[in-house]
């Protein structure tokens, strides 16, 4: 068997992986047909590589279907229930760094941490007649932090697959949990993250599946570990 | 006979009819009233209009809401016997549990003792032979300490929310004795809350919500914030004492039989100098009452410390335990709240619990 390592199919993150692997010798043979999404790592270590949407890395990892994977380290644990137990981080890559946080209106004078944002939860049902809202795409990493973390019980959370930072000028939630590398677009939607509201701080990251493999297999994807961390 | 005979038996030696609950239920109470993290524990399934369903994840909430749908009287007890459907527990998604409601009732302590009489009994029965301890916990005395201790509104609603969750006690307790460092609002906002103008400030925040685009009548309103971050500036100037804190250990680390609770807390209350009186008078009025059922009253002890962190929770809450088992058999409480937010008119108080059926028969199989 060959190993099978999954690039993220579009974009920066795409250029930046092909060129972190570059960097440690092992060249991606891009396919012929720009259509197609498969290629091939040549050389000592030789790898089939195909390319997927980030989020469907993580997914494939997590079912065992590739043997590595480049992606977000938000991703891996958003998309996987006890992700431990399935994959492992073997290597942050340097490159495609940003935080999942907490933001509120900036307007909201009053709220400056997690726990101002309890307080605020607690009491809006009966001030409003509905929870709490926070719009997100990280349902998972929005619980953990919410309920597990802070305690905090009482919220509703909106799912939201794209322009998160808008939900709450649509009247569509109050606050919302959402990637930021910079902080420009939350500042431009008058959001502002809560001192004590970085949920994770996350970058690319390669990772491998846990499932079972041959030992010569396994000892590849040591040496391509070892290569990159 | 089997154990659901056993409880069937129970249910009509009490003349409780049983309630019919579907099995498929709207998803949006329980994660309404249960919070987002019961997500992750349901089975949650679409209808083609795109309603959220689940599978039945307990009993208590579709008993209340049928209750009030159908406007039935009260006081009235249910009972029920049924699957309920759970995720990422450490067995199986399928559990069996029974369980009695009462809606209604306006003596609050005779209906709590009964609860915990009813639960008692009904394991009694399934387990001739097993040692049972029941462990009470009450959010009202807690509340009541909070209050007789004069502490801010605000300091009281964070410590009853974390009431019940150590880790989150000791972090509310740690924040109140060294509150965290404010940051910097800017000189004119600054001054507008040093002068407590409520109305100036909210005009101010409402000024702000216009030229950002954000609706003042979609959520937190103007005033709501500039009351908030008033109360929150005085709240900063003030320390909790020292006393204060000690007594409230001392509280917390109450753990007696019920029997001797009501002395305890009169106790307590006498050398903290606090006044519990109502709180107290409830406590040791529920306490007899128990005593009064058949209910081994050495088995029953009193932990301070113990509550559920959830809003709807009002006062009593209890469990039952196997003896050298960590697992409850039984979970019950008190929940005044519950009706109102699920939309009842008026406030109906009420009291319950469920067994866990699969535990117990589990224990019947290992006992003589």
């Amino acid at each position: 068997m060959t190993l099978t390592l999954a690039l993220p199919s579009k974009g920066r993150l795409k250029e930046q992986a092909i060129e972190r692997f570059a960097q440690v010798g092992l060249q991606v043979q891009l396919p012929t047909d720009p259509r197609s999404y498969r290629g091939r790592i040549e050389g000592p270590l030789p790898i089939d590589v195909v390319f997927l949407s980030a989020s469907e890395i993580a997914q494939e990892l997590g079912q065992g279907s590739v043997d590595l994977g480049v992606t977000g380290e938000d991703l891996v644990r958003e998309t996987l229930a006890n992700w431990e137990v399935h994959v492992s981080i073997e290597a942050r890559l340097g490159f495609g760094a940003a935080d999942v946080v907490v933001a509120v209106p900036d307007v909201w004078l009053d709220v400056e941490t997690m726990a101002d944002l309890d307080d605020v939860a607690a009491e809006f049902r009966q001030r409003h007649g509905r929870r709490l809202r926070i719009a997100t795409k990280y349902w998972r990493l929005t619980q953990q932090f919410f309920s597990l973390k802070h305690g905090i019980q009482v919220y509703r959370i909106v799912e939201s697959l794209g322009a998160t930072e808008g939900a709450p000028a649509a009247g569509l939630a109050d606050v919302i949990v959402d990637i930021t590398s910079t902080g420009s677009t939350l500042t431009a939607n008058h959001l502002r993250v809560l001192s004590d509201g970085i949920i994770l701080r996350s970058q690319a990251c390669l990772v491998a599946s846990k499932r079972a493999r041959s030992d010569e297999d396994a000892k590849a994807l040591t040496q391509v570990a070892k290569l990159l961390a | 006979m089997t154990l659901a005979e056993t409880i069937l038996s129970r249910f009509a030696a009490e003349g409780i009819g049983l309630a019919e609950v579907p099995i498929l239920q709207p998803a949006d109470p329980f994660l309404d009233m249960a919070g987002e993290d019961l997500r992750r524990r349901i089975f949650l399934t679409q209808s083609e209009t795109g309603e959220s369903l689940c599978l039945r994840p307990e009993f208590t909430i579709p008993v209340c809401l049928d209750h009030i749908a159908r406007q039935a009287g009260t006081p009235r007890r249910y009972a029920y016997l049924g699957e309920v459907f759970r995720q990422q527990r450490d067995s199986g998604t399928e559990f069996l549990q029974a369980g009695i409601e009462d809606l209604g009732e306006a003596d609050v302590a005779q209906a709590d003792a009964r609860s915990i009489a009813d639960a008692w009994r009904l394991l009694r029965a399934a387990l001739p032979n097993q040692s049972l301890a029941v462990t009470i916990g009450d959010q009202a005395v807690f509340e009541s300490v909070l209050a007789a201790l004069g502490l801010p509104r605000g300091w009281q609603m964070r410590l009853l929310r974390a009431f019940g969750s150590p880790a989150m006690l000791q972090a509310a307790l740690a924040d109140l004795a060294n509150p965290p460092k404010r940051r910097s609002l800017g000189t004119s906002i600054a001054r507008i809350v040093a002068a407590r103008d409520v109305e100036a400030l909210a005009g101010f925040v409402e000024a702000r919500m216009n030229e950002t685009g954000l609706s003042p009548a979609a959520g937190r309103s103007p005033t709501e914030i500039a009351r908030r971050l008033i109360d929150k500036a005085e709240l900063g100037a003030v320390r909790l004492a020292d006393e204060a804190f000690e007594a409230l250990r001392q509280f917390l680390s109450i753990r007696v039989p019920l029997s001797q609770a009501p002395a305890a807390l009169q106790q307590f209350a006498d050398e903290a100098d606090l006044v519990l009186d109502t709180a107290l008078e409830q406590f040791s009025r529920r306490a007899e009452a128990v005593g009064a059922e058949a209910v081994e009253s050495d088995a029953v002890l009193y932990d301070a410390s113990f509550g559920r962190p959830l809003d709807y929770y009002t006062g009593l809450v209890f469990e039952i335990r196997a003896e050298n088992d960590a697992r409850s058999l039984v979970g019950g409480g008190r929940y005044d709240r519950l009706l109102t937010m699920l939309g009842a008119a008026d406030p109906i108080p009420g009291v319950g619990f469920s067994v866990w059926l699969d535990r117990v028969e589990a224990l019947r199989g290992v006992t003589p």
